[in-house]
């Protein structure tokens, strides 16, 4: 329907771009299967040498397991409290809404730095010690914006009329909620979830202040950062992104199958009326 | 009967579940951001009106961190570095989103989804392994130095693309770009190629296209995106840390050390409070001035 424009300069800087974001990625992709430790070219052949090597450190799958292990916790809980909350502010009609949904998004708007250190400050005043559990805390308040204001367009937009049918037909709120908002938004929330569990599994700014002695993937790949170049770097960094972008392109088919066209793909990152 | 019943029932359910149940459902979500993210922010701000120890803090009230954050010269020197290298970033990635944002939503026919997809899915490429790639391309003995000395190019390493202003700059554009692109592009979804096209008919040539047309449309969320780019640019520590060198230090550094390095938190309280405040005021010019020139609200009617 919508007629294609002819637009040679905007392509050439798209594909530029497109080449500007890959390089540097690829670069690190390549390289992990690298046979020598050097970083520069040329490339001297392949082996899976910093492969073997990586996955036999002790260091880097106590790194990986504790990672995985924050981020299903933190995105359990915000599947979990991040539903209740999306529903319940999308179909209240309290004075209150306005305020909660500013607290809600609220943490959005601070940069992870000014989190980070009030939350070591707080968490030192109450005397909690720093562990993966201060780590999964100050994952959760990052991650449940993001998941709210994906969880709360698509309520938003649903249509009241089924759910008042349902209702009116006698269904308590709980029925109407499984029985006809669930079928209409599990999708979304499998691609909201996914997302926040890649959110969590990539987080450093915040983690840095808050994790104590215990290690996560990205901590890890900081400290190899501050030692001379550890070939392996580029391994668990394939590794990290491999794992992101799997649950990324789960989070996309979902939406994609949720959404009626092509334009909703982007939808859910935006959380977005107009998109 | 039966429809009096009905009504009373239905009165109930509303008044019950649709004013205070649903509302009772953001409960726990209140409560968790209440207890760890608004207690930790005011536990902060009042950490920046106490004396500092060693990792700890004691009274009375006194501006005495504010003092010492503002009279420093090298925090002055840091702030105009964040200042620039955030305002940098944000300009240059605005620039280079707004023709890809225009290219996906006019021009891209069926390569959109695709490319869309190669786009968001970059954003999910860890923050720090951007930062170790382009210390990788960028350093002396790095990718770009070596290959350009095997094709023969340079005879010696160019060493003024590392460890400045410059290399943080290009790792901030590296890492926001792919949001950017997303806001506008979501911000064109309004503008259809149709109404595009009045505007070719009507006499409009590509020039006044953009004036007339699609800049007024973007302004609002290219505005929105450049403060985001600029605030989560000018607060960053790590990008910096790792790619500044001296030339590029940043404020955020600054913050980091004194938490974490020296000890000292009011002071790190007091530089990031100022930094909010800065960034606030930004917000609210940003707002003023888009509500002046009267690009605030405006909307097609579809």
């Amino acid at each position: 329907m919508d007629a294609r424009r002819r637009s040679p300069f905007t392509a050439a800087v798209t594909l530029v771009a497109l080449v500007f974001l890959f390089l540097p990625l690829v670069l690190v992709v390549l390289f992990s299967f690298h046979k020598t430790g050097g970083l520069s070219f040329p490339f001297k052949g392949f082996s899976l040498r910093w492969y073997r090597d990586t996955f036999g450190s002790f260091e880097f799958r106590e790194a990986l397991k504790n990672s995985a292990v924050v981020a299903v916790c933190v995105s359990v809980a915000t599947l979990v409290l991040g539903t209740l909350a999306a529903y319940g502010i999308s179909r209240t009609t309290s004075r209150l809404r306005g305020p909660i949904g500013l607290l809600f998004f609220l943490p959005i708007t601070l940069p992870g730095l000014f989190i980070g250190i009030a939350m070591l400050v707080a968490f030192r005043r109450v005397e909690l010690q720093l562990s993966l559990v201060t780590v999964a805390i100050a994952h959760f308040v990052y991650v449940f914006p993001f998941f709210l204001l994906i969880a709360k367009a698509t309520l938003d937009r649903l249509d009241p009329a089924l759910e008042e049918a349902a209702a009116d037909l006698g269904a308590s709120p709980f029925r109407v909620f499984r029985k006809v908002t669930l079928p209409q938004i599990w999708p979304i929330l499998v691609g909201a979830t996914s997302l926040a569990f890649a959110l969590s599994f990539d987080e450093f700014i915040i983690t840095f202040f808050v994790i104590g002695s215990d290690s996560t993937l990205p901590m890890y790949i900081w400290s190899s950062l501050r030692r001379t170049i550890d070939p392996s770097i580029n391994v668990i960094s394939t590794m990290l992104m491999l794992i992101t972008l799997l649950l990324w392109v789960l989070a996309f088919v979902f939406t994609l199958r949720a959404g009626r066209g092509r334009a909703r793909a982007v939808e859910p990152i935006l959380g977005g009326e107009e998109v | 009967m039966s429809v009096v019943a009905h009504e009373a029932k239905e009165s109930a359910w509303r008044s019950r579940e649709l004013r205070l149940g649903p509302l009772a459902l953001t409960l726990p979500a209140v409560l968790g951001l209440i207890v760890f993210f608004l207690a930790p922010l005011a536990a902060f701000v009042l950490y920046s009106f106490l004396t500092a120890g060693l990792f700890s803090v004691s009274g009375p009230l006194t501006l005495d961190a504010y003092r010492q954050a503002v009279s420093s010269g090298v925090n002055g020197t840091l702030a105009v570095n964040s200042f620039v290298v955030g305002i940098c970033a944000a300009s240059v990635t605005l620039a280079v989103s707004l023709p890809i944002a225009y290219w996906l939503r006019y021009a891209a026919g069926r390569w959109q989804t695709l490319v869309l997809f190669l786009i968001t899915s970059t954003l999910f490429a860890s923050y720090l392994v951007r930062i170790y790639a382009w210390r990788s391309i960028l350093g002396e003995n790095g990718l770009l130095n070596s290959g350009l000395e095997r094709l023969g190019l340079i005879d010696e390493p160019l060493s003024f693309l590392l460890y400045n202003r410059f290399s943080v700059t290009v790792a901030l554009v590296h890492i926001f770009l792919p949001y950017v692109v997303l806001v506008l592009y979501a911000g064109l979804q309004p503008l259809t190629p149709a109404l595009l096209e009045s505007a070719e008919d009507l006499g409009a040539n590509a020039w006044k296209r953009w004036r007339r047309v699609i800049l007024p449309l973007v302004a609002a969320p290219a505005a929105t995106a450049f403060l985001f780019v600029f605030v989560l640019s000018a607060a960053d520590y790590v990008t910096p840390q790792f790619l500044g060198g001296t030339n590029g230090a940043m404020l955020g550094v600054r913050v980091q050390a004194a938490m974490t390095g020296v000890g000292d938190w009011p002071l790190g309280a007091a530089l990031s409070l100022l930094m909010l405040a800065a960034f606030v005021l930004c917000y609210g010019l940003t707002a003023l001035g888009l509500r002046l020139l009267r690009l605030d609200r405006i909307r097609f009617v579809t």
